[in-house]
């Protein structure tokens, strides 16, 4: 995230409190279940006469989340969107496939229609400050020529050149264009080809897509999530989601003789990520993916809207056996040793955001130690351990302290 | 997959490259429904074992070309060329690449060295 921006003038619902206590409260609950505790603590209760022999009373509220699994983009697609919203809402699982986080998508289909956006959404803020920062690098461009050309004309005339002034991040503002906090997109140009006029009803094609990590942990963990085959529409079990998933990573449209070769392999991808994701969840954190960021996921103190994430987690899968790397059929990214110019690049990029960059060591165990058939079930993931080694760029003459 | 109303448009790409199915569908659905896009039209990249999608922004005139790929791939610089080559040459070509959670990164590669435009 860019340090400079333009300075904007105070909004009474702007970052201030009111736009922080609106989060908390929708964002209240960590995850998706929901721990009851019955009220009325003023007379004797059978919660209360239970809690004297240790025993809660706690009702556990589970919302029962159904999703597709497809395999081809290699996730669970959550087409409810009551049930979307209750899973990003409750602890930040997954992204709207047309949105940058939330899914967002019919919101600003109908916003672009009206024209009158109350609300401007997350994308519709991102247009907004693009556009203000192309306009800033013009403005720029623009006085730097005026500089140069200032400067020969002061050079071919022998006298000194009066300054322009170079417009910097820090003290340049937008200038109020035409139209004030609206989305600057047009009602015909947001409405598609096919019917400039009439108001088509928008249907909703957006889904929330969860990583086969995030689903794997919601309903493995927290038995929230029910996930139906692709092709026959049925739940399936945790058996065959289990093997599903592993299988997702195996070539498609394999010959079934050949298949054996990505069996009973502890290197499968999903295994390896998996690992690192149940690792960090399990402590707390909300993981992201970090393709921006050129790592693998990004870690949230609370999630995405509260504050950037501190952590860039880079997974760095290490073999206990060398002879099994020999034999993979899977090409794990990152495995062999990497370079100094690639670590550099990525600490590089990361600091730039202020986030710290998190090598994740996640250890296969060797096929000669642990029987493959352990891999028939989630219990075989005991058998990865997870190290971390946390990266800082040190700079001597800098930190003297 | 076969669900989604984008499926039909590309019903003829799809099924023969299976291993990149899923990120085509994505970039496809990304470039049409969230950012857009004007007439659209997928081609088939046999060289690549994929298809491409050509189109334009909304509001202007030049044709682009936006190649996807997935996060797991590794490609190379001759993969490159001959994308190049097949979709005739275009002065820079795009490359979208897919993550599992549907975000796409959009890398704008041309051939030979280009001066930034601001």
């Amino acid at each position: 995230m860019s340090l400079i921006g333009p300075s904007q003038p105070r909004k009474p619902s702007g970052k201030g409190g009111a736009h922080r206590a609106e989060n908390n409260r929708i964002y209240a609950n960590p995850l998706p279940l929901l721990f009851i505790t019955p009220g009325n603590t003023r007379y004797i209760s059978p919660h209360r006469v239970l809690g004297l022999f240790g025993l809660s009373g706690v009702r556990i509220e589970n919302p029962h989340c159904e999703g597709v699994l497809d395999p081809a983009t290699r996730s669970v697609w959550i087409t409810n969107s009551k049930d979307a919203m209750i899973l990003w809402r409750r602890g930040f699982f997954g992204k709207g496939d047309l949105s940058r986080s939330e899914p967002s998508w019919y919101t600003r289909q109908v916003n672009a229609r009206k024209a009158a956006g109350k609300y401007l959404t997350s994308e519709e803020i991102r247009e907004k400050r693009r556009k203000e920062r192309q306009q800033f690098k013009l403005d720029r461009s623009k006085a730097l020529a005026e500089a140069a050309a200032e400067k020969e004309a002061a050079f071919a005339e022998g006298r000194e050149a009066s300054t322009v002034a170079i417009p910097s991040g820090a003290t340049w503002k937008p200038q109020p264009a035409e139209g004030l906090s609206l989305p600057s997109v047009h009602p015909e140009q947001g409405i598609p080809e096919e019917d400039p006029i009439e108001e088509d009803p928008v249907e909703e094609v957006e889904h929330l897509q969860l990583t086969l990590q995030e689903a794997f942990f919601l309903l493995w963990n927290l038995d929230c999530l029910t996930v139906l085959d692709s092709v026959t529409d049925e739940a399936m079990g945790l058996k065959s989601i289990w093997s599903a998933f592993k299988r997702v990573y195996h070539p498609p449209g394999i010959a079934p003789n050949l298949s054996s070769t990505y069996d009973g392999r502890f290197d499968n991808p999903f295994l390896v990520h998996y690992a690192a994701y149940h690792y960090y969840r399990s402590l707390g954190w909300v993981v992201k993916g970090g393709i921006k960021f050129c790592v693998d996921y990004l870690l949230y103190k609370r999630g995405p809207v509260f504050a950037h994430a501190e952590f860039a987690i880079v997974v760095l899968p290490v073999y206990e056996d060398p002879e099994d790397q020999k034999t993979s059929p899977f090409d794990l990214n990152n495995a062999s040793p990497f370079s100094w110019t690639w670590l550099s690049t990525i600490n590089r990029v990361n600091s730039q955001v202020q986030k710290t960059l998190i090598l994740t060591y996640v250890t296969i165990p060797a096929r000669s130690r642990v029987n493959p058939e352990v891999l028939s079930s989630p219990a075989a993931l005991s058998h990865y351990s997870v190290r971390e080694v946390v990266l800082r760029r040190f700079i001597p003459a800098r930190m003297r302290d | 997959m076969e669900a989604h109303p984008s499926h039909a448009e590309l019903s003829h790409v799809l099924p023969k490259y299976p291993k990149t199915a899923g990120s085509l569908l994505q970039t496809y659905n990304d470039l049409k429904l969230a950012q857009q896009w004007e007439a659209l039209e997928v081609l088939d990249v046999p060289s690549c074992a994929r298809g491409a999608v050509k189109g334009r922004r909304p509001n202007t005139e030049d044709t682009l070309f936006v190649v996807p790929c997935s996060l797991a791939e590794s490609l190379n610089i001759s993969w490159f060329h001959q994308a190049f080559h097949d979709l005739g040459k275009p002065p820079h070509v795009y490359l979208a690449i897919n993550a599992d959670d549907s975000n796409i990164v959009y890398y704008k590669l041309s051939p030979g060295i280009v001066k930034p435009a601001v």
